[in-house]
């Protein structure tokens, strides 16, 4: 069934009209030509197309349109750009935190929630809270590194 | 990074163009991969363009490498800027296309440093002398008094200045590559070899880049596939041959499709919007040919690679080497094998192709443009020229993915419907589809002599893979599907040892499953066999394996590397293991090994030099074996970025400890089974090792590849530290705790599969059906005799207004229709509220709801509220006929008299809809719906309720919902054999409703924690409880209902429900690991582990992961672990959670397009073992979950 549905992205009050199951993954990339968030398993297991969901990481792939209704959604653009980073973005620039980059939106996106909620996180608190976001190039050390540095860079 | 994707002219665009100075060459392209026996068909030679110094500023750089998520872009731009004298930033590179990049071949091997960056350096300082040649004669000085600064040529003191893009201006210079031009000293390098940020980061970390899977073309429609049912093989006369037909008017409900494209079994469907492609995809009927193919058995890969067919090629032969073996004093043969594993990009493929009469234009993440642009041409009959390949970033790929499936699949939907088209693969296909990174058998015969020297060395390695043809030409018949066999199983074939006596042969084979080169090609599997030999010969000869090694080794770089990294991860010689005194229960080891990566074709060139120190920890009880540190020595020669290399060893050594400890594609009947990341599981975070690298500097010598090197001894270094700390050597990957446990305690977990059995339909409801048909229908005639068989029609009434009420009264009436949850019985899932139609299967046969809207015709219109109170408390609708007892009228029975009249009058005030109910299905005689008469006369009186005095006012009240209204036992009471709720004992003691559990809310509740009146309310008013788990199935609804009461009427539901006593506290359980103890099952439990590990943590982690949007259910307390049957828990994870009951719970993905039975049977066997040890092992895990998958209910 077709809905028409009203949330707010990035700050922005949006209406999109879609298919009421469809995964607000498609929306924000197809509807909103949002980037960030990506596809990578659509079944909740790699965190590629994290986001956040009323102040909550949140898997986009798995969330139906109807689920987002009314809520805020923000995505990577919705934290900084190049020229003015977000601070956690900023971290895994500096760190370099990339290979192949495809997995950093459901990194920074995670990492962003648990400083969000924890400002001053351990070592293990992050591996935890990474624990479900994939990474096949193997990035971790640097990862660990930004968000390590994003939280200094918070306290 | 600019959303446009392309802005950069062509190759051509500039050769015409004015203002440029222009560095081309005529290069030979490469000839592709070349099968066992063919000859190279040699390629025209080609004007490749690599600098392009243009008067608007620009300065392009052309190399036709790609970067493949390594930074090679990055370390490319510092080449040029720096034989330039730009800034980074000046330079504009670009990688790949077919339009602007020189044919340099696939980017493989590591080589784009070494080798495709060569003449790219070249024609920088080619370009540079031109331009200070030219500035010199502008300014009539010697070209020594000049200087560059980020492209500005500087005289003198200064004052006399002019740009690169001064200097061409208005001019067309095209230069050779004459090879003599002057390369810049190395002690004036300002840019190479110092650490340089990646270009790409902060657009990729802001969500501006345009990764390919980003690119969005005007007109661009969305495309899916549908692969065929031989998963993962891509030889064999099946392929491309086994299609029987597709069925368009299965998606003819789906809007937006444009179009469906079969060709052989090429199947895709175009839609409009991605989801709706998603959906078609998904729901297209395409009928294959029955399977019947006998493939080769993988269960036993190292006789599957003995018997697949193989020609010998000896490379290597000095010495006497059968003598010398045969003269050891000490022999020894082993037998190494390394399991076929996935490339697993985390981005699956994904590709645009904008394809009209004349030319096609493809956006690739290709590793290989050039090659693509050939497979394309092919496939459309037509020429190269017509085909235009633009190279977009993608996810990593570490060797072939399905990149080139995917834009070849674009291209053919794209030229179907006439428009751009997008094609993402799904995770299941990528994972599927991909060429695997091959299995591989390394055979080593020799031995020590009697004075501890090396007798002999005989090494044959087989190795079946080959380039994995682009799907599409198999699919379409456009390449026959026989598997051509290749060279490439010979790197670092021969080892670094100087034996006296070696012998090194390559059995060169065809494949057995679709695969090709993955990162470490062949050199991998080739050293774990060389390095985990040598150290057992080491150990054999009483010397310290890294002493051992040094002995045998002729190369001094190697033995300076080996000797730097033992110094710095302070090796302690040794010549026997487990010299670590254990604690607790705890195993600790450390292993060496060391390795080059030898590529390309045989002899092949090295690239860098790596060693290993690896230290692990295994639980001697569980198994569990984690890598906890890694000391990695690399020697690359010259680096031209520190930096990027030191990621590049990172990202090897995380991904091979990752390939070593975990991976190993699943087959089921030869076919691939792992469609995602709980089948086939890589390394996460909690597991990642400390990792300390070295990096030899050697300013001075060649920049050698580093993509791979440092994966290279990976698999010894930790099969020998597992062996120093266990005693035990293992020589099949993946090194799992299961095989580790099963090696030090004997076998434990079965892990053997029974036969699958047989689906039964209708398992479920054997109870119910058992030897009752005959005794029903006896007594329903029997009963029919003395009760009213057919009732009277109350006369119809003309619809009364909806001011009829007050507002009040339609409200309490809408409240109690949500506790009632008539909307949920009554609307299907698309269908007007209240509609009805909604299928119900009972063992008896299907029954519809009814329409209960104020329609006159097909609703409840032109029914009085007498007509209304007789249907609610009798079953008998206005017209006389009995109404299934699906309905649950005897539970409505007990609704007061008020009420009643507010419910009436809350469905009169809504709007009608105009909808008819199809007719039952039952079968006879339960189509006699006369005979109903009886089953009340029977069965209604017993379920009467009567107020109780001694209890609380709220107690009665909530007594009153949930036996009223509530109608809660309709679903968790069971039924006897004519369908009525059983009563007394059995009165809320759980039922099967429409496949679903309805576990029991008495005593008898197998909940691991008691319902406590808390908990109920909890659960009842969001549909979770922290203490018990989530609503699902038709639960879903009740609580989606629920929610709109006032709190106070849940509070009583939950007050008299608690009173029933829902079971008492059960000891505390502790979850047990996969390993404890043996049990009676034949399903895998480490399967299952993997798989809960891989698919279900991040949401279901007790605590240990993520905070995600939505609760975290613990399976601990879940019920459905704890039930008797495993129904409701296989419905969940095959079907997932799309409706929650209330919108904060979250949602759960279905699996039943990424588990196989036998892996949701596995997960299963492993839930309830782990989570409920107390309870015995389910049985038929299969079939229940064959059941599951194919009954999905109505609700
Ligand atoms: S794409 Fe959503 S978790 Fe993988
Ligand atoms: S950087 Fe490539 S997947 Fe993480």
């Amino acid at each position: 069934m077709e809905k028409t549905v009203s949330l707010k992205v990035n700050g922005r009050d949006v209406q999109v009209t879609a298919m009421a199951d469809t995964p607000l993954l498609y929306i924000l990339r197809n509807d909103l030509a949002l980037n960030g968030p990506k596809y990578g398993c659509g079944l909740g297991e790699c965190g590629a197309c994290t986001v956040i969901m009323d102040g909550v990481a949140a898997r986009s792939c798995v969330i139906p349109l109807a689920g987002a209704e009314g809520r805020e959604v923000v995505t990577l653009e919705g934290l900084g750009s190049s020229t003015e980073p977000h601070p956690v973005q900023q971290a895994f620039i500096a760190e370099q935190a990339a290979q192949c980059g495809y997995c950093m939106n459901g990194m920074i996106m995670t990492a962003k929630a648990l400083l969000d909620r924890n400002p001053n996180p351990s070592l293990d608190d992050i591996r935890r809270e990474l624990s479900g976001n994939l990474c096949r190039c193997g990035t971790h050390v640097e990862i660990l590194r930004a968000v390590q540095r994003a939280a200094r860079g918070t306290r | 990074m600019t959303k446009n994707p392309h802005p950069t002219p062509t190759r051509d665009e500039l050769l015409r163009s004015s203002g440029v100075l222009l560095i081309v060459d005529d290069i030979q392209p490469p000839p592709g991969l070349v099968p066992k026996g063919g000859t190279p068909t040699p390629k025209p030679k080609e004007l490749a363009l690599f600098i392009a110094v243009c008067e608007d500023g620009a300065v392009y750089a052309f190399n036709g490498h790609v970067d493949l998520g390594t930074g090679i872009r990055t370390a490319l731009i510092q080449i040029v800027a720096e034989e330039l004298d730009l800034s980074m930033e000046q330079v504009r590179m670009v990688l790949g296309d077919t339009e602007r990049a020189p044919n340099q071949g696939a980017t493989i091997a590591s080589a784009t440093i070494q080798i495709s960056a060569v003449p790219l350096r070249n024609a920088a300082a080619e370009a540079r002398r031109f331009l200070l040649q030219r500035a010199a004669d502008l300014f009539g000085v010697p070209v020594e008094d000049l200087r560059v600064e980020e492209g500005v040529v500087i005289a003198g003191e200064g004052n006399r200045r002019i740009s690169y893009a001064e200097l061409v201006q208005g001019q067309h210079f095209q230069i050779r590559v004459s090879g003599t031009a002057p390369l810049k000293k190395r002690e004036d390098y300002t840019l190479v070899g110092r650490a340089a940020p990646r270009v790409d980061i902060p657009a990729k970390a802001t969500g501006e880049f345009t990764y390919v899977h980003d690119v969005r073309v005007p007109g661009m429609l969305h495309g899916r596939v549908v692969r065929p049912p031989y998963a993962g093989i891509d030889s064999g006369e099946f392929v491309g041959n086994s299609l029987v037909g597709v069925d368009e008017s299965s998606i003819a409900h789906i809007p937006g499709v444009v179009g469906v494209v079969v060709i052989r079994d090429f199947v895709g469907v175009v839609t409009e919007r991605e989801e709706q492609a998603i959906k078609a995809a998904r729901e297209l009927k395409v009928t294959w040919k029955p399977w019947t193919q006998k493939l080769p058995d993988l269960s036993d890969l190292a006789q599957a690679l003995r018997d697949n067919p193989s020609s010998p090629r000896k490379v290597l032969d000095k010495g006497n080497v059968d003598a010398a073996i045969a003269g050891a004093s000490q022999r020894m043969s082993r037998t190494y094998v390394w399991p076929y594993q996935m490339h697993g990009s985390i981005g699956p493929s994904c590709a645009v192709a904008d394809c009209n009469d004349e030319r096609v234009k493809v956006w690739s993440g290709t590793q290989n443009p050039h090659l693509l642009r050939a497979d394309i041409a092919w496939l459309l009959e037509w020429a190269e020229e017509r085909v235009e390949i633009i190279r977009m970033e993608a996810a990593g790929c570490y060797g072939r993915n399905c990149a080139d499936d995917v834009a070849a699949d674009a291209v053919l939907l794209s030229r179907a419907v006439g428009r751009p088209v997008r094609v993402q693969l799904t995770r299941e296909q990528e994972h599927v589809w991909e060429p695997k990174g091959t299995a591989q058998l390394m055979e080593v015969d020799g031995g020590l002599n009697a004075d501890g020297t090396v007798a002999g060395y005989d090494f044959a390695t087989s190795y079946p893979s080959n380039g994995a043809p682009t799907l599409a030409l198999l699919l379409t018949g456009r390449v026959d599907p026989v598997g051509a066999v290749f060279e490439m199983g010979d790197r670092t074939s021969i080892p670094p040892y100087d034996y006296d006596h070696m012998r090194v042969v390559i059995n060169d084979m065809a494949p057995i499953v679709r695969a090709s080169w993955m990162r470490g090609v062949s050199a991998l599997p080739n050293s774990f066999a060389h390095e985990s030999y040598i150290d057992e010969l080491a150990f054999a000869a009483e010397v310290d394996p890294v002493e051992f090694r040094l002995r045998h080794l002729r190369d001094e770089r190697a033995a300076d590397l080996i000797k730097a990294v033992a110094e710095r991860a302070g090796w302690q010689p040794r010549t026997a293991p487990q010299q670590t005194p254990p604690d607790e229960n705890v195993l600790r080891g450390r292993g060496f090994a060391y390795a080059r990566y030898i590529h390309s074709k045989f002899p092949g060139f090295g690239a860098a030099w790596a060693a290993w120190v690896a230290d692990v920890s295994i639980d001697k009880r569980t198994g569990d074996i984690a890598v906890t540190r890694v000391v990695v020595g690399h020697d690359a020669g010259q680096m031209i970025n520190p930096d990027g290399v030191r990621h590049q060893i990172h990202g090897n050594v995380i991904q091979s400890t990752s390939r070593v400890l975990k991976e190993q594609v699943a087959f089921e009947d030869s076919l691939v089974a792992s469609k995602e990341w709980g089948g086939y599981p890589i390394l996460t975070f909690p597991e990642v090792p400390d990792i300390d690298v070295l990096m030899i500097p050697r300013e001075t010598e060649q920049p050698l590849g580093s993509g791979e090197s440092a994966s290279v001894p990976s698999a010894a270094a930790i099969a020998n530290a597992i062996f120093d700390a266990t005693g035990i050597r293992f020589r099949e990957l993946p090194i799992t705790a299961e095989r580790v446990r099963e090696a030090l305690h004997g076998p434990s977990d079965p892990g053997v599969q029974a036969p699958a059995e047989p689906p039964k339909g209708g398992r479920r409801f054997s109870k119910w059906l058992t030897g009752s048909i005959a005794g029903l229908c006896g007594a329903l005639l029997g009963v029919a005799a003395t009760a009213l068989p057919f009732r009277a029609e109350i006369a119809p009434v003309s619809r009364p207004s909806a001011d009829t009420w007050s507002a009040a009264t339609i409200e309490r009436g809408r409240q109690l229709a949500a506790a009632g949850d008539c909307a949920v019985c009554h609307t299907t899932a698309n269908g007007a509220v209240n509609a009805g139609g909604l299928a119900f299967e009972t063992p008896f046969g299907k029954v519809y709801s009814t329409n209960i809207t104020p329609d006159p015709d097909t609703g409840i219109g032109n029914w009085s509220f007498a007509a209304f109170d007789r249907a609610m408390r009798q079953g008998i609708s206005r017209d006389g006929r009995h109404l299934y007892p699906a309905f649950p009228y005897t539970s409505f029975q007990n609704i007061s008299e008020g009420d009643m009249q507010a419910l009436y009058a809350y469905l009169m005030a809504q709007a009608p809809t105009r909808s008819r109910t199809p007719e039952a299905d039952m079968a006879f005689p339960f189509n006699q719906r006369p005979l109903l008469a009886g089953w009340n006369a029977l069965f209604l009186n017993r379920t009467k309720h009567q107020p109780d005095p001694q209890q609380s006012a709220e107690w009665n009240r909530g007594a009153y919902l949930v036996n009223g209204l509530g109608h809660c036992s309709a679903c968790h009471s069971p039924r006897n054999a004519m369908g009525a709720e059983k009563t007394g004992a059995a009165y809320l003691a759980g039922g099967m409703v429409d496949g679903w559990e309805a576990p029991a809310l008495n005593a008898l509740s197998k909940a691991p924690k008691p319902w406590t009146e808390d908990d109920l309310f909890q659960y009842l008013r969001t549909g979770f409880s922290d203490r018990h788990g989530v609503a699902a199935g038709p639960m879903t609804a009740v609580v989606k209902e629920l929610s709109t009461l006032p709190e106070a009427d849940v509070r009583a539901m939950a007050v008299y429900l608690a009173s029933l006593g829902t079971g008492a506290e059960a000891p505390a359980v502790q979850p047990v690991a996969a390993s404890a103890a043996p049990v009676p099952t034949t399903a895998s439990l480490s399967n299952g582990e993997r798989i809960f590990n891989g698919s279900c943590k991040a949401c279901h982690s007790d605590g240990t992961g993520p905070v995600l949007f939505g609760v975290s259910p613990s399976m601990g307390v879940n019920t459905n672990v704890h039930s008797d049957t495993p129904d409701n828990l296989a419905r969940v994870i095959l079907h997932g959670i799309a409706q929650p009951a209330t919108r904060d719970l979250g949602y759960m993905p279905a699996f039943k397009d990424s588990l196989s039975n036998r892996q949701a049977a596995d997960l299963l066997a492993y839930l309830r073992h782990r989570f409920a040890p107390d309870k015995p092992a389910w049985e038929s895990l299969e079939s229940a979950a064959a059941h599951a998958r194919a009954n999905l209910g109505t609700h």
